[in-house]
């Protein structure tokens, strides 16, 4: 009799722990109100579906349900974190496609795997079809005409900070895409800046929260820009804007991480600008938005984040850019490097193409009457090789 | 409804007990078995009328077979009995047709089939009382994924039962096991064979190839039988007693012992049903190995229409007929460690069949294994792979072959260490859980 108690009290103590477990955090789930929004991970959490029969019976009330209280269960951040946590206590290496590099900072991972062979060809089809229009254009403007088309593709960290990669971490060599795009186009298009990053890699190029490249990055691409196109470039005459910058990839892994500082190309003078953003008839007098630095997504304080086009007019151009054009076709690589551009432009158009459907060769004849123009094709390797696209 | 979700843990499952417990047991049937309804019609919200027409046409059958004991008739209505339960799995199953697949048919229909057959042989007697058969069908704990219960082993039970504190202590601790099983072994050692699977031929090194199948054997297994333990912790907490399904399959020395401990609820239900109806051994050899060849073909053909499952089981009548004409002795002489090796390695190349389907996979992948595929031996990649699971596939290990379920009387400091094990294991499952509906919203992605 007395031996049954003592292993009741063991049974109850044990029930007591694992169903109050499961009770308390019912209830605790129960009493928090719903979330519209997280911070964490910067996007709106699913809210009560509304029941009807229909949704009800084709299954999907219940799907939606699911999603509900899932999303809205309590203390929602708290458990992915743990998660994360442990993933890394059991020797994971990488986190939701996302580095862990040897000094604490966050690399975006870009495996082969991911990379199809049939998009690559398209890819540079894509870039042939652009360099033989410009050769033509070339025969057909007749004038003396003095434009160039360069075309920049700019590795990304996992392939220049590879010392810092965890062993053996695989990666898409993206030098292998750039020497395939110098074989299908001439060498006189391409600025191949991989040599030129890999000898600064010891140093802040890429930031370490963020997939893109830092200012300085950016301006060792000016660099190799400059010397191609025989100009010279300006000091790198830059201020801080932010230190507490937590980017895309701090996002995806919500790990402890360094906060990366941001760097924007201000020269003193510089005070007669005006951006026109989407084909509107006001301007802004800066080529920066302070209002992104107080959101999570800092980057987007070059040039007001993602638009489809962009025109920037310099109002008092130096004796040596009067009168000349460029245009950039990009991704939000060349956001932070567009600053130095307007040092030798008066005009500079910028494109997305992402968000723009129409005829990309008519747009550029539009803007280039007479072959003067320069156009510049900026992307990362990766960003081109997945959506590089137009009409 | 399935186990490992949130909606389950922290809203079905408090809000169940806490009706089952505090009704007064005569009750409590009702309670179970409209709560299976709801479980079940939560994700099935059609089928859920599939399942009830089901248990009530094998509760009339029983009835009918009952009715007309020993006489013809009651083999007329078991034959139908049988028909009805075949055809529903035949045509939902197999027809292709392309209608997904009703959750747990596999099983429910296997269980109503031991009972109409049980009454027929006069093994058990009739359930007149139709909740008490819904429960046996319907109840929540073991519809999806089994074990396949056979009704006379939980007759009494489904009329009379009594859960004592211990064991709702250790049906608790039981279904923690489990949750912890699927969530934090089967998926994460899974990303690493969908990884692997996913891999082109110049890729898959004959070192990742095997790393992946071994990966799915921890997989399949932890989920399975982790599935189990929480329907085996579920009903014990109510009061039942259901049957062992997994014993250390991994530590089979032959393939003939490797069915005595994978999925035995499956195997023993093929052995009453199909294998001893047959003639099993007592007709001679020659016949002996035709059933052993019938039994494993249905056992490939029941875990689905694919081909590769019939060969599966296939691959396994082989080696239990090699095991039965001369392999089995000469195991039995030769030291434990090599049959365990023998069994193994007949073990993981027959996941090939299972896990991988498409016969070009298949092929790629055993050419891998055997050294004969494009890639090389190994590669930085699978190096890599290894350094980010080496740390789990230990743990994998230690839980299948090495931890042992000990029935003796514990101390208090030993139970309570327990507890702090079973409480961690609770809430890193639910942290898994919750990260799986992990989804930043990248808009700056570009």
């Amino acid at each position: 009799m007395k031996a049954n108690k003592k292993i009741s009290k063991k049974a109850i103590v044990r029930l007591i722990i694992l169903g109050g477990l499961l009770l308390g955090l019912a209830i605790a789930d129960i009493c928090t109100p719903d979330r519209l929004f997280s911070a964490y991970e910067n996007r709106v959490l699913a809210s009560k579906p509304k029941f009807s029969i229909k949704t009800l019976l084709n299954g999907s009330y219940t799907e939606e349900y699911e999603t509900y209280v899932t999303d809205q269960f309590v203390a929602r951040d708290n458990w992915i974190f743990i998660k994360t946590v442990t993933d890394l206590a059991l020797g994971k290496k990488e986190v939701n496609g996302v580095y862990l590099a040897k000094d604490g900072t966050l690399i975006e991972k870009h495996a082969s795997g991911d990379i199809d062979a049939k998009t690559v060809e398209k890819r540079l089809l894509l870039l042939k079809k652009l360099t033989d229009w410009w050769e033509n254009r070339a025969a057909d403007v007749q004038t003396d005409k003095n434009g160039t088309l360069q075309i920049m593709l700019v590795p990304t960290a996992d392939n220049i900070y590879t010392d810092k990669l965890p062993g053996n971490a695989p990666y898409y060599s993206q030098t292998e895409f750039i020497g395939a795009v110098s074989k299908t186009i001439d060498d006189k298009y391409v600025i191949n800046i991989t040599d030129t990053l890999i000898s600064h890699k010891s140093e802040y190029i890429y930031y370490g929260t963020d997939h893109h490249w830092t200012t300085l990055g950016a301006y060792y691409g000016y660099l190799e820009w400059a010397e191609k196109m025989s100009m010279t470039p300006v000091s790198y005459n830059t201020s801080v804007v932010s230190e507490n910058f937590f980017g895309t990839l701090h996002s995806k892994t919500n790990l402890v991480v360094k906060p990366d500082t941001i760097e924007a190309y201000k020269p003193e003078q510089n005070a007669d600008i005006k951006v026109y953003y989407d084909f509107s008839e006001e301007y802004k007098d800066s080529l920066y938005e302070d209002k992104h630095l107080e959101t999570k997504n800092q980057y987007g304080y070059f040039l007001d984040d993602n638009h489809s086009f962009v025109r920037i007019e310099r109002e008092n151009p130096s004796p040596e850019s009067e009168g000349k054009s460029l245009f950039v076709i990009k991704d939000s690589y060349a956001n932070c490097l567009i600053p130095f551009l307007t040092e030798h432009y008066e005009t500079i158009y910028v494109l997305d193409l992402r968000y723009y459907k129409g005829s990309l060769f008519s747009m550029l004849e539009t803007y280039d009457t007479e072959g003067n123009m320069d156009i510049l094709v900026l992307y990362n390797v990766i960003h081109f090789i997945e959506e590089f696209q137009y009409y | 409804m399935v186990f490992s979700t949130v909606l389950f843990l922290f809203r079905f499952l408090p809000l169940f007990f806490i009706c089952y417990f505090l009704a007064p047991k005569r009750m409590r049937n009702l309670i179970l078995f409209f709560g299976s309804l709801i479980f079940y019609a939560w994700g099935e919200p059609v089928y859920v009328v599939l399942m009830l027409f089901s248990t009530l046409s094998d509760y009339i059958h029983g009835l009918l077979i009952e009715k007309f004991k020993d006489k013809p008739a009651a083999k007329a209505f078991l034959t139908s009995s049988i028909i009805i339960n075949l055809g529903l799995l035949g045509f939902f199953k197999y027809s292709g047709l392309g209608l997904p697949l009703p959750i747990g048919i596999s099983f429910y229909t296997f269980q109503t089939m031991s009972y109409t057959i049980d009454v027929y042989r006069g093994e058990v007697k009739a359930q007149h009382n139709l909740l008490d058969f819904g429960v046996f069908v319907a109840m929540f704990p073991q519809l999806i994924a089994g074990p396949i219960v056979k009704y006379k082993t939980i007759a009494d039970e489904l009329q009379d039962r009594h859960a004592t504190w211990d064991d709702m202590a250790a049906g608790a601790a039981r279904f923690t096991v489990g949750l912890g099983k699927k969530v934090l072994l089967a998926n994460n050692i899974g990303l690493l064979f969908t990884e692997i699977s996913n891999v082109g031929k110049e890729q898959l090194t004959m070192t990742m190839a095997w790393m992946g199948i071994l990966a799915y054997a921890f997989q399949i297994y932890f989920d399975f039988s982790g599935y189990s333990d929480m329907a085996i912790g579920l009903g014990r907490i109510l009061g039942f007693h259901f049957p062992e399904n997994f014993n250390y399959p991994y530590r089979a020395v032959s393939i003939t012992d490797f069915w005595r401990r994978w999925h035995m609820t499956l195997s023993s239900w093929f052995k009453e049903y199909v294998y001893i109806p047959l003639g099993g051994n007592r007709r001679g050899l020659k016949r002996q190995l035709v059933n052993i060849l019938i039994v494993w073909s249905l056992t490939g053909v029941w875990h689905g229409a694919g081909w590769n499952f019939l060969l599966w089981g296939m691959w396994f009548a082989f080696f239990l007929i090699m095991e039965k004409l001369f392999l089995g002795k000469l195991l039995s002489k030769a030291p434990k460690v090599v049959g365990w090796i023998y069994a193994m390695l007949v073990v993981l190349f027959g996941w090939c069949f299972f896990s991988l389907e498409q016969p070009d996979k298949i092929a790629l992948f055993l050419k891998a294994m055997l050294g004969l595929g494009e890639a090389s031996f190994i590669s930085t990649e699978t190096l890599y792979m290894f350094s980010n699971y080496w740390i789990l596939f230990i743990v994998l290990g230690i839980g299948a072959l090495a931890v042992k379920k000990s029935e003796k009387e514990k101390s208090f400091g030993w139970t309570m260490l327990e507890n702090l094990f079973l409480a961690a294991v609770l809430l890193l499952s639910i942290a898994n859980i919750v990260d799986a509906s992990y989804n930043p919203f990248l808009y700056f992605r570009f």
